[in-house]
């Protein structure tokens, strides 16, 4: 009993002495601060998180900037806003937040730490009932045409099989998510008219999962949809998508012809099978890294376009497919390639809202 | 008597807390960390500034109630497991009043609290019943309990109290509407705390009250103890345990309110709160007294707004923060591993000081003779 009574007070004195240590720690050069916050879901989802923080990631590997990012334990506004206090008082002052949920979240932090930087990624800063639109000199925010992106998808994999039944699996039914959808579509019905490709797409072969976390159900919704003969499968849903990929990596194991088309982030590697092949047809990207990687850059140059709501497509190379698809021909891709001129050309226009003929 | 009793419980409560915190340190120490720093820093992140404080007694608050709700389950021999679910529907009754009634605010708090109270409670009456009527057993009702509530509010929240664009959660809470109320924001520089604070002590006073003042809290104490002496008796079984029940759901759903119209503001769907099962931690560390849970709770609230400090500030990833908490929590769930530890600890002592009496008497006896 003594003797424990005697480690306990050894232990607890070090501790103190490391405790009133630890306080001056920290020097050397220094190099810009940049914290980010993660969305629902993991830093390694093979989607939005990892994308950003790959851009972040590049800044760091070439030693501009030092970067940290924090998991928030839970998605509401005040597990957000806590974690942007808790990378403020730390010293970070220029953060990037993947998401639209973030929204609401930075419309309170521009005006809480003035003296930090924000940046949103698919979305800008707004009151919570959206009465209130208001971006402060100190935060950029991001879109992404993501009907764009799907449209390409859409032309590049049904180019690709030619004929077949397509299907389209999405996580919660936002803006970001529904534009990919309606992209998806309008890519189809282009390759249909233009290049003579036969792909149907069914109403009901169009699902929204309503969550981006629950793998299960994604590969229980892949494996109706392939049971109802559907090819090739558009996953624009993070984990839900996940369990998609593992569904059609399962068949196409056993020998079956399934596709899935990525999003977001080049998913070719996630979807390799035994043997080597991918199931990845090709990716529906938003060049997250670019973004977060060129905000940090600007911000180093002293050109944050702070207050802006920045929009990347086509024209600025802010979205596309891979620069690499193993799963495409080169005829294909070259085609692909020729619609992104356009698209950067304006020669072909893709609509972000449900016009007539378009499913959900 | 008593008091020996009460800091053997302290004692167990404070070696699983150091047991935690030390095998937390190894951790650390095991992914390169420095292990001191990294509890610096999760300390302060937790205790820095008033407004810190402030988020973790916003934290703690949530934490008390489910606690409780938990320890009294306990008291009378039931594991209420459905902390969560119960939560989930007090929340909601709560966001419905919050969002439908409109009353000055010494009349909307009593309203929206018993809204919380009768959500809460209906959600942990069914599982009270099914045990004293079919024998059900609590853990498995009470669990199914949460998955209904989960799905309901899963269709619920989008049919009746969508926000403008957000499938995924209610539309948010009017401050004025909210438990926040601005001195308190005032006094602790902005964060989450809210009036929840008082409802949480007052509980806790009152729960203090039934258990260890009223023939109810001895007649639910002497069901949980041994339900067929307690028959034998004459206590009613049936009744204790669905008051029980009732009164833990209750609770429960006071933690819910806290947490959807004081912290968070608004209800996300597809979520079931974690709150719920680190109340059974809060509960087990705090030995099922009400005065235990109360710093039980303020110490679980500490590390859980601590951690992203200290993932702000050191190297340690914020999986192993998690990692971290529960350790603690296991260490804190073996607890009667520590109850024995400490029971032949002080068996020894008596022993040793009894063979030194013992000795002293026969010396003295010698010395006399």
């Amino acid at each position: 009993m003594k003797k424990f009574a005697v480690v306990l007070c050894v232990l607890l004195m070090l501790g103190s002495m490391a405790f009133a240590q630890g306080q001056t720690a920290t020097a050397g050069k220094q190099l810009l601060k940049v914290g980010m916050v993660t969305d629902a879901g993991t830093i390694d989802d093979k989607s939005f998180n990892q994308g950003t923080w790959e851009g972040i990631l590049k800044a760091q590997k070439e030693g501009l900037v030092e970067a940290k990012y924090l998991k928030p334990s839970g998605s509401t506004e005040a597990d957000y806003l806590k974690e942007i206090g808790n990378l403020y008082d730390a010293g970070y002052r220029f953060i990037i937040c993947p998401g639209f949920k973030f929204e609401t979240t930075i419309f309170e932090a521009q005006d809480k730490y003035p003296a930090a930087k924000f940046v949103i990624l698919d979305g800008e800063p707004h009151s919570a009932d959206y009465s209130v639109f208001r971006i402060e000199k100190n935060v950029v925010g991001v879109y992404y045409a993501e009907q764009e992106s799907g449209f390409l998808a859409g032309v590049a994999a049904a180019l690709q099989v030619k004929t077949g039944e397509f299907g389209f699996i999405g996580g919660m039914e936002i803006p970001a998510v529904q534009k990919f959808n309606w992209g998806w579509q309008q890519g189809i019905k282009y390759a249909n008219e233009k290049h003579g490709t036969k792909i149907t797409i069914k109403a009901e072969n169009v699902i929204y999962q309503g969550s981006f976390d629950n793998v299960a159900a994604g590969q229980q919704i892949a494996a109706s949809m392939y049971d109802k003969g559907v090819n090739v499968i558009f996953a624009a849903a993070g984990g839900v998508g996940v369990g998609a990929i593992n569904e059609a990596k399962a068949r196409a194991t056993a020998g079956k012809n399934v596709w899935i088309v990525g999003v977001d982030v080049d998913q070719y590697n996630d979807g390799v099978i035994p043997g080597g092949k991918s199931i990845i047809l090709t990716s529906a990207m938003k060049y997250l890294d670019r973004a977060s990687y060129d905000m940090i850059k600007h911000e180093l140059a002293g050109t944050f376009p702070g207050g802006t709501v920045l929009r990347l497509n086509a024209q600025n190379d802010g979205i596309g497919i891979p620069v690499t698809n193993p799963n495409l021909s080169a005829d294909v891709s070259a085609k692909v390639a020729e619609v992104f001129n356009m698209l950067k050309t304006g020669a072909v226009k893709v609509a972000d809202t449900q016009v007539a003929g378009l499913f959900k | 008597m008593k008091i020996k009793f009460k800091s053997n419980t302290f004692l167990i409560a404070v070696s699983a807390v150091i047991l935690g915190l030390v095998a937390g340190a190894i951790l650390m120490a095991s992914i390169g960390s420095n292990p001191f720093e990294g509890f610096y820093y999760l300390f302060r992140g937790g205790l820095m500034n008033v407004e810190r404080i402030g988020n973790t007694i916003a934290t703690a608050i949530t934490l008390m109630l489910v606690g409780l709700s938990v320890a009294f389950a306990f008291k009378t021999g039931l594991f209420n497991i459905g902390a969560a679910g119960q939560m989930l529907v007090g929340g909601l009754c709560a966001t419905l009043v919050a969002h439908y009634v409109f009353l000055p605010r010494p009349l909307y708090l009593i309203v929206i609290i018993a809204a919380a109270l009768l959500g809460g409670g209906l959600w942990g009456v069914i599982p009270g019943l099914l045990k004293a009527k079919f024998n059900v057993h609590e853990v498995v009702a009470t669990i199914m309990m949460n998955w209904i509530a989960y799905w309901s509010i899963y269709y619920f929240v989008p049919a009746y109290l969508k926000g403008p664009s957000l499938e995924t959660e209610s539309k948010s809470i009017a401050i004025s509407q909210s438990l926040r109320s601005p001195w308190l924001t005032e006094i602790f520089g902005g964060g989450y705390i809210n009036l929840g604070i008082f409802v949480a002590i007052l509980a806790i006073i009152l729960i203090k009250f039934i258990l260890d003042k009223t023939t109810l809290g001895f007649e639910l104490k002497a069901v949980g103890s041994n339900r067929f002496c307690a028959e034998y008796a004459g206590v009613k079984v049936n009744r204790n345990v669905i008051i029980s029940m009732m009164i833990a759901g209750g609770l429960a759903g006071l933690a819910g309110m806290t947490y959807y119209t004081g912290y968070s503001r608004n209800i996300q769907i597809g979520v079931m709160p974690s709150m719920g099962f680190d109340g059974i931690a809060v509960a087990l560390l705090g030995a099922s007294s009400p005065i235990g849970v109360f710093f039980s709770a303020l110490f679980f609230g500490m590390l859980q707004s601590g951690k992203g400090f200290m993932n702000a500030m050191t190297e340690v990833p914020p999986e192993i923060a998690d990692t971290i908490i529960a350790t603690i929590i296991y260490f804190t769930a073996t607890s009667v591993l520590f109850k024995k530890f400490w029971d032949s600890v002080g068996k020894r002592i008596r022993t040793k000081r009894k063979d030194r009496a013992d000795k002293a008497v026969a010396q003295e006896g010698k010395d006399n003779g």
